[in-house]
């Protein structure tokens, strides 16, 4: 695959998204399915903008770390949940 | 800041198998009265009577060199102080001391300089060695056990000079080993030379590791006496810029471009957001390495035109605490920690640009570590660069 057909993936590499889970994210070659890697391709962002917009009172939804697939940006990552959107990204 | 800088530093390998050495140096900035002092003690014997001995030596040389006493009988005092060894029946230690004062704008070095019984030390200018042409002083103190003849000059330092001084331990390396009568002072002279034309602007650090190095060398690498090497050097200082946290109005960005962009020397862009204005100013790509982070540091990242661009709390925090700490670099992990204290190790002079708006998101109460306030964590690091490692900091907000 050509790198310009890759799915961009943006890992957010900003303090409050690295500290709070940010930085397992960055092991993307461990956890994630090796079938995936081949067809995303992936870049640390030092900071998505996206922490301003974090509030308790709207649930867990925009809470840091923050990854941005393909233009879209997700909250509340994790491994597992990475690898569940990537999956689903391809469908 | 001055625009000259007097760079000191000594390198040292204690005798094979001893955790302690005889041989002392001691330096001291007293920036106020426009002064440094830099003392090479060497005590009798090895250990820790050495040590004691050389420790005392140094310090009471070093409190005298700051009093308005004359250094010759600074000299006469230390001698007259130093306990008697219970063996040997005298009481004895070299010391070389060099009392640097210049003036305001640092254009007229002066060193006063006093040896007793350490081998020669050596002036350059460029790779080029310059003889002594000092006085030699007999002291003749009452109750000497021998002659004491004290060296002593005075003379003016300029940009490109060095000044090396040793214990005894480097010009007798190889003794009876690969060398008859050991390295000498000639072949020291020849092989700082030598090193000096290769690479004329040689670090104190790195020359006087350099000479440490070939002396272990020439010993076989057990040392058979406590090596020891310091050199000072008179030279333009490096400098660094480290540019952390956004301007408290966004007008102000383009004055951090400008300030940026004038600044003669590395840069260093600490921060995710600061960073990314610094790239908009410049309309340059920031590239984040994945290559370079690990558990409590995140990635660096690259951009043109700046030597360093890291993540900003967390990093800043970890510099402060290790050089704090004074970690070694060499033990640190590969991650943008080791990279940001080695350019601060490397430079004389740093100045802190620090912008004033506060990140909300670092006030989240549920964020798992501590992220502290930035002008305290500047603070500690200014405070760890200036009392640990010598440097001249400053700092402005924005």
């Amino acid at each position: 695959m050509k790198k310009k057909d890759k799915i961009l993936v943006k890992i957010c590499v900003g303090t409050s998204c690295f500290v709070q889970g940010g930085a397992d994210l960055l092991l993307y070659n461990d956890f994630l399915n090796p079938e995936l890697l081949d067809k995303f391709e992936f870049e640390g962002c030092s900071c998505l903008d996206a922490c301003k917009r974090v509030d308790n009172a709207t649930g867990d939804e925009t809470r840091a770390p923050f990854v941005m697939v393909n233009g879209k940006l997700h909250g509340n990552m994790n491994p597992e949940k990475l690898n569940k959107l990537l999956t689903d990204e391809l469908k | 800041m001055n625009d000259i800088f007097i760079d000191v530093d000594c390198s040292q390998v204690y005798k094979h198998g001893q955790k302690i050495g005889g041989d002392v140096f001691l330096l001291s900035r007293n920036p106020e009265r426009n002064q440094i002092v830099a003392i090479l003690s060497d005590g009798l014997g090895s250990g820790v009577k050495a040590n004691v001995l050389a420790s005392l030596t140094a310090h009471m040389a070093h409190n005298l060199s700051f009093s308005p006493m004359d250094l010759t009988h600074s000299a006469k005092i230390i001698m007259d102080t130093l306990p008697v060894c219970k063996e040997r029946k005298i009481s004895y230690s070299t010391f070389s001391i060099a009392d640097i004062r210049y003036d305001n704008t640092a254009e007229r070095i002066v060193v006063n300089f006093l040896e007793y019984d350490n081998p020669p030390a050596l002036y350059y200018k460029g790779s080029k060695n310059i003889p002594w042409t000092g006085e030699t002083i007999d002291l003749q103190r009452k109750g000497a056990f021998k002659k004491e003849l004290l060296h002593r000059q005075t003379f003016n330092l300029e940009i490109g000079d060095r000044l090396l001084m040793f214990s005894d331990g480097v010009t007798q390396s190889g003794l009876g080993l690969s060398m008859p009568l050991g390295w000498r002072i000639g072949g020291v002279n020849k092989f700082i030379e030598r090193t000096l034309e290769s690479n004329p602007e040689i670090s104190s650090k790195d020359l006087t590791k350099a000479v440490v190095n070939k002396a272990l060398g020439l010993d076989g690498l057990a040392s058979r006496d406590d090596i020891t090497c310091a050199c000072l050097y008179v030279r333009r200082p490096r400098r660094t810029l480290i540019v952390t946290g956004p301007p408290f109005s966004k007008e102000s960005d383009h004055i951090l471009g400008e300030k940026i962009k004038a600044f003669n020397g590395k840069k260093i862009v600490s921060g995710g957001t600061t960073a990314l204005i610094v790239s908009r100013l410049f309309e340059k790509k920031l590239k984040v390495d994945l290559l370079c982070w690990s558990s409590d540091v995140p990635p660096a990242s690259k951009m043109e035109g700046i030597d360093l661009v890291t993540e900003g709390m967390l990093t800043l925090s970890k510099v402060a605490t290790h050089l704090e700490a004074k970690t070694p670099v060499y033990d640190l992990p590969n991650d943008p920690v080791k990279k940001f204290i080695a350019i601060l190790e490397d430079s004389d002079q740093v100045h802190f640009i620090v912008g004033t708006k506060i990140n909300e998101a670092h006030q989240d109460p549920n964020i798992p570590v501590e992220i502290g306030i930035r002008r305290t964590i500047i603070g500690r690091l200014r405070k760890a660069l200036e009392d640990n490692y010598l440097k001249e900091t400053s700092q402005e907000y924005l």
